[in-house]
């Protein structure tokens, strides 16, 4: 084949050119540790990485919303903690006074303090977070118990995703918890009927308060225990998220970035490809018949 | 006497053969860097008739017989397809790569505007009444409906600008064409005088590269050596000494980007050519721009359409906070062509949290069903038959693929185009070597006929002296 002198020009030419492509392009990777940052680059990894963000996105999302429900959780079961004080002092109180050695003066004065413990009651299913009323159903805009202790609360619990698509509940209905919905008994009522009795100095009465106070007690601690079930779904909802994420954003990186190794190797290699290009070429550009004629 | 003298005359003509020679390779070295160039080559021929002396021929010296290019035919056939495929390919391969609305890590993108909705939906979905909660879901639909906007916008701009090329290309394709029919002419008035016309062929073969290279028109010679320019379709761009006329208009059933009309050479027209039949530069400009980011475009729009309609229809049923309900939360048109560039937030809830419909009854501020409706929608299998998410990843991965296509396919072009160069270069190039050899050769046999002048005059000089 005749070689030109034009042939080896437009060789060098390209030669280097190509060179300097890789050199930029190894750069390039090495330091900003991407190997894809236009789709072009590797479609399938781009469309990866564009649904792996989608999938960061929402592990994290329900992560944080774990954590923001065991907040309120931690709060309803602190909140039915006292709630089983309560019913247990109040079952104290019965059984000492259903002893009739106490006078009706003593009776009368604990009678007060079932008042006293009637409007604790109150408060304590009242308790809100932020104005969120968290034992009035989905209606939690507004205190769900009245002084008298009548339920305006709705009848909804609410519930929070634990992993896309799956949900698990996330609050307690007031109403089952002390007014005995869905097949109980009410607390309200047993206070009214107790606090009667005791006025009326009714031994036999105030005796007969106690089986459903332990009924009521055990509605309290049943409350308590799927409070307790929830935080516990929520505990495995978020390490599972957190679990999800990781792994997701390991794949991303995956798909994603540079192995550092050989991107280094890469950029060494067309650091050397380009100067042995230039080499290469300024040696043959020395070469002429010119050189050699007088 | 009369034999000395036929000496004389036969130097004296040799001599101008020789210095033909000279100055063809003086010729060649000049051009050595001229962009399509062919190597010249000086025939010298010996002169005949040769006189008769007694029994032997003599002859009469050297001529130039003819001045000829270095040419392969076979492999100046297989340039323009070449040159028109190169052109095609690394035009469209250059304009998708150029587009970087698509980018899986572009900050503002798409995939991770459409992944802080659904975030903060779910933030909402815990907390419905919270109004820092609902406010921070109104911006992140916000941003959501933006990077639509935004992405939608930044491939448009690519179109844009492929049309703007277009305009640009078409003025210089007209230049060359009307070159290069006037050329066809003085080729056919300079053979008419008898000899070959190197150079203007030279400089036709350069402009018709260069028509090649930006419409893909390849060459069609004709028998009396005019060469005509024709388009993939057929068009003629350039007929024997006549050229036609491209332009531009705005095509609206292709959102106004711009068709390429043809004016023919007979002056009738000007006609819309169909994009599949412009090749080279133009046809490749034309590829990227209706093709891939036209696709990407479609996708888009379409999935902003789906997804809107969808978020509006769980939306629209569910509760506000103050008890109405009936509201969308993205205004989005009627159809789906454009609605990427389109969709917007609604008005009065991107001015009101409050109006978010999280919950499925009136007067339940804590109820967050419809909100969990509505982040269910983020599995909706939308038109295209997969959710949002896989929706908008086949987007990119087809946009992707295209551009790797592209980009793989220029790749290959530009190297068939760098052989056959290499190889037409090797046939036709100068080598400045090869030329300083011929140039020495020639003045060797200008310096040996000089001699030959100085014996014959002192041979003469001898017969004069006879007394």
């Amino acid at each position: 084949m005749r070689v030109t002198d034009r042939m080896m020009f437009d060789n060098a030419n390209i030669n280097i050119t190509n060179g300097r492509n890789r050199v930029q392009v190894a750069m390039q990777e090495a330091s900003s540790g991407m190997r894809v940052t236009h789709p072009g680059d590797d479609p399938a990894s781009a469309g990866l990485i564009v649904r792996s963000r989608q999938v960061l996105a929402r592990l994290e999302a329900i992560g944080a919303n774990a954590i923001r429900t065991n907040d309120e959780l931690s709060i309803a079961d602190n909140t039915l903690q006292n709630m089983g004080n309560v019913v247990t002092r109040v079952r104290e109180l019965t059984v000492q006074m259903g002893n009739d050695s106490y006078s009706a003066t003593d009776r009368l004065n604990a009678g007060v303090e079932v008042d006293a413990l009637t409007r604790q009651v109150v408060m304590l299913m009242n308790t809100d977070v932020n104005g969120r009323y968290l034992f009035a159903g989905t209606n939690d805009g507004s205190p769900p118990f009245d002084a008298a202790g009548n339920y305006t609360g709705d009848t909804n619990v609410r519930q929070i995703e634990v992993a896309p698509g799956l949900l698990e509940n996330a609050s307690v209905r007031g109403d089952v918890a002390v007014k005995g919905a869905g097949g109980g008994v009410d607390l309200f009522a047993i206070l009214q009927t107790l606090k009667t009795a005791l006025n009326a100095n009714d031994g036999a009465g105030i005796r007969g308060a106690l089986p459903q106070l332990d009924t009521a007690t055990r509605q309290v601690t049943d409350a308590l225990a799927s409070v307790g079930s929830m935080m516990n779904s929520f505990d495995v909802a978020r390490a599972l998220a957190d679990a999800g994420h990781d792994d997701a954003t390991k794949s991303m990186a995956h798909e994603q970035e540079v192995d550092t190794f050989e991107s280094a190797t890469k950029l060494a290699l067309a650091n050397h490809a380009l100067e042995v290009a230039l080499t290469a070429s300024a040696n043959g550009f020395r070469m002429s018949l010119m050189n050699k004629l007088g | 006497m009369g034999d000395l003298l036929a000496i004389l005359s036969q130097a004296s003509s040799s001599l101008g053969a020789h210095r033909a020679a000279a100055a063809t390779a003086g010729q060649n070295i000049a051009n050595v860097n001229t962009l399509g160039y062919s190597r010249q080559t000086a025939n010298l021929e010996a002169m005949t008739p040769a006189d008769l002396i007694a029994n032997g021929y003599i002859g009469r010296g050297v001529g130039l017989q003819s001045i000829t290019q270095a040419r392969d035919l076979f492999l100046e056939r297989q340039m323009p397809a070449a040159i028109a495929a190169r052109g095609f390919s690394s035009t469209e391969s250059d304009a998708l790569a150029a587009v970087s609305a698509l980018d899986p890590d572009a900050s503002g993108g798409i995939s991770a505007a459409l992944g802080a909705f659904y975030a903060a939906m779910r933030g909402v979905s815990q907390r419905p009444s919270d109004s820092g909660l609902r406010q921070a879901a109104l911006s992140a639909s916000q941003a959501l409906t933006r990077s639509f906007n935004r992405t939608a916008q930044s491939l448009e701009d690519a179109r844009n600008g492929v049309d703007a090329q277009l305009a640009g290309t078409v003025d210089v394709v007209n230049q060359a064409t009307t070159a290069m029919a006037d050329l066809n002419k003085q080729i056919r008035i300079a053979r008419a005088n008898g000899a070959e016309p190197n150079d203007l062929l030279d400089n036709r073969r350069r402009l018709q590269d260069k028509i090649t290279e930006l419409t893909g028109a390849l060459p069609v010679p004709n028998s009396y050596g005019d060469i005509s320019m024709a388009l993939p379709g057929g068009a003629a761009l350039v007929s024997d000494d006549r050229a036609a006329t491209l332009s531009v208009i705005a095509d609206p059933n292709n959102g106004g980007h711009m068709a390429v009309q043809l004016t023919r050479t007979d002056g009738s027209g000007p006609v819309t050519i169909p994009g599949a039949n412009i090749g080279g530069t133009m046809g490749g400009a034309i590829q990227a721009r209706d093709g891939a980011m036209a696709s990407a475009v479609a996708g888009l729009d379409t999935l902003a359409f789906d997804l809107a309609n969808t978020v509006n229809g769980v939306h629209s049923a569910g509760f506000a906070l103050d008890g109405t309900t009936g509201r969308n939360l993205f205004t989005v048109g009627l159809s789906a062509p454009g609605a990427a560039s389109t969709i917007n937030l609604d008005a009065l809830i991107a001015g009101n949290p409050s109006l978010l419909a999280a919950a499925s009854v009136a007067g339940a501020p804590g109820d967050n069903r419809n909100m969990l409706a509505l982040i269910a929608t983020e599995r909706t299998a939308l038109s295209t038959g997969v959710d949002a998410a896989s929706s908008l990843q086949n987007v990119v991965t087809g946009f992707g693929g295209s551009t790797q296509r592209a980009r793989s396919i220029a790749d290959q072009d530009a190297g068939l185009h760098a052989h056959l160069s290499q190889m037409r270069e090797s046939a036709s190039g100068v080598s400045i070597d090869e030329e300083m050899i011929n140039m020495t050769k020639a003045q060797r046999a200008f310096e040996a006929m000089s001699k030959v002048i100085t014996a014959a005059d002192e041979m003469l000089g001898t017969l004069m002296q006879l007394k």
